[in-house]
């Protein structure tokens, strides 16, 4: 061959290469986010470096942020900080259900996730007619499983603007958005009535407050005496050990990396509902055997980062991605190593559930 | 923003008792149609409040769009009434889910405080001090 037309077909191929690894390989679903599509949420470009090093600083110390009141009360913005730099990232590298599935023998992640989703609208008994409320929703890759299955109308509430934006845009195009609403709001101090929804839910979400109890008595408030509430909890179980130093740094790492002011203990859940008021009509670990792992996606998921971080560089180098997103990238994929840690040694589980009741002779109390 | 949500929204300010239903106020707003649904609006209707929903129209400068009490569910569901312009039904449709406020503020009755609604989204998230 000549050389030219060596030279040529080389480019030529590289062209191809190019294109397809960042353009076709580099979405998570068919129609997901696209690499050269990422943004910092509402952060504009040449913030991000700054909101990063602010997160990453703040919750250097978890435990403390929850234990001191004026660290406490900065937790929500810190966590819509979070979301702001993260949110475009799990949507291109993980899809649009932010949590974690049992996985299933010869099934996708996606079938995987929406029986997991699925599982909370059958707990809950959920119909057409129905208005439940997903606490901390996301994008809302929950609220459309549950709604497309049960029928019944959802309201999700999260704090961060631009996931209100995103979830909007997805119902829409589902052809979802008369039965499922999204609001930008606190899930501690929620703008809604009280007993105004026949059920709720909450999908590893519950993680971002720093009371538990908090977010358990505004759900208490805003559900009809008799009405139900499921939560999938991320906590430390029985086998963690506080005087074990690489336990201790695996839940650190999980905490830092994914906005947690300090996860609670399996044991703890219980009490801390019927705190509040609330029933406990059955609580169970779903991560535990016969379940298949959870933390596999994670692991299978490795190749995936190192391309994908070579997008994000290539991509930050090209000036199309906003400098501190690689970074961020980076802080993913280290926690991403602590969950499968926290997975492997059984000492944390992101799916704790609980099926809790509001008494149906719960009085209606005066705000 | 729709007045379906509209409908379901409460001020969350400390100390505030009747925080409902927020006022609407409206600098930008828009409609869209939307196919109507019968069955929908029949599952939907009982949790409306109507008197916030009348007001919401009222605030948009819509006084004739919907009656200040609510018609009968016989007058509602009536047999093809879904095919009459002006039908009962067809306005509740309108009303909750065509109109779409793009800017504007919803006010806490009791505190005054002001939400904005930026964008067709409603921001319900209190400063630090207020929580």
């Amino acid at each position: 061959m000549e050389a030219a037309t060596m030279a040529w077909t080389a480019a030529v191929v590289g062209v191809g290469l190019v294109y397809w690894f960042v353009w076709v390989m580099g979405a998570a679903e068919v129609k997901g986010k696209r690499a050269v599509d990422l943004k910092m949420g509402s952060i504009t470009n040449d913030k991000v470096q700054d909101k990063y090093t602010q997160y990453w600083s703040f919750f250097r110390r978890p435990k403390e942020t929850a234990t001191t009141a004026a660290s406490a009360e900065k937790v929500p913005a810190f966590v819509d900080t979070f979301y702001n730099l993260v949110t475009d990232i799990y949507e291109w590298g993980w899809g649009q259900s932010f949590h974690f599935s049992p996985s299933l023998p010869g099934h996708s992640h996606r079938d995987a996730t929406r029986v997991h989703e699925e599982r909370v609208a059958d707990l809950l008994g959920a119909k057409p007619g129905h208005r439940l409320l997903d606490v901390g929703c996301g994008v809302g890759g929950p609220m459309r499983a549950i709604a497309a299955h049960s029928g019944s109308d959802v309201v999700g509430i999260t704090i961060n603007e631009y996931q209100v934006n995103r979830a909007r845009a997805h119902n829409r195009k589902a052809g979802l958005d008369a039965r499922c609403e999204v609001v930008c709001g606190n899930f501690l101090s929620m703008p809604f009535p009280d007993a105004s929804f026949d059920g709720a839910y909450s999908i590893e979400a519950t993680c971002h407050a720093p009371r538990l109890q908090d977010v358990y008595g505004e759900v208490f408030r805003v559900l009809k005496p008799g009405g139900l509430y499921v939560s999938y909890e991320w906590v430390t179980t029985s086998l963690y050990r506080g005087e074990d130093s690489e336990h201790v740094e695996c839940i650190h790492g999980i905490e830092r990396g994914d906005a947690l002011p300090g996860l609670r203990r399996q044991d703890e859940i219980a009490s801390i509902a019927k705190e509040v008021g609330f029933e406990v009509v059955k609580e169970q670990d779903l991560a535990l055997p016969p379940a298949l792992p959870w933390w596999t996606r994670l692991k299978m998921g490795r190749i995936a980062y190192w391309r994908n971080s070579l997008v994000v560089r290539v991509l930050t180098l090209l000036r199309i991605a906003p400098k501190g997103v690689a970074e961020v990238h980076e802080m993913l994929y280290e926690t991403a190593q602590h969950l499968t840690k926290g997975g492997e040694t059984g000492i944390f589980t992101p799916m704790h559930m609980v099926l809790l009741r509001k008494p149906a002779s719960a009085a209606e109390e005066a705000k | 923003m729709r007045l379906l949500t509209h409908n379901m929204l409460a001020s969350n300010v400390r100390g505030v008792t009747s925080g409902y239903p927020l006022k609407l106020e409206a600098t930008n707003w828009c409609t869209k149609e939307v196919d109507l649904n019968a069955d929908f609006i029949r599952g939907l209707l009982p949790k409306i409040d109507w008197r916030a929903l009348v007001a919401a129209t009222r605030a948009l400068n819509l006084p004739e769009l919907l009656p200040e009490e609510q018609p009968s569910e016989e007058e509602i569901f009536a047999e093809g009434a879904a095919n009459v312009e002006g039908s009962a039904i067809r306005r509740i449709h309108h009303a909750l889910l065509e109109i779409h406020v793009q800017q504007g503020a919803l006010i806490c009755p009791e505190s005054g405080r002001s939400f904005p609604i930026e964008k067709g989204i409603p921001n319900m998230m209190l400063h630090e001090d207020e929580v």
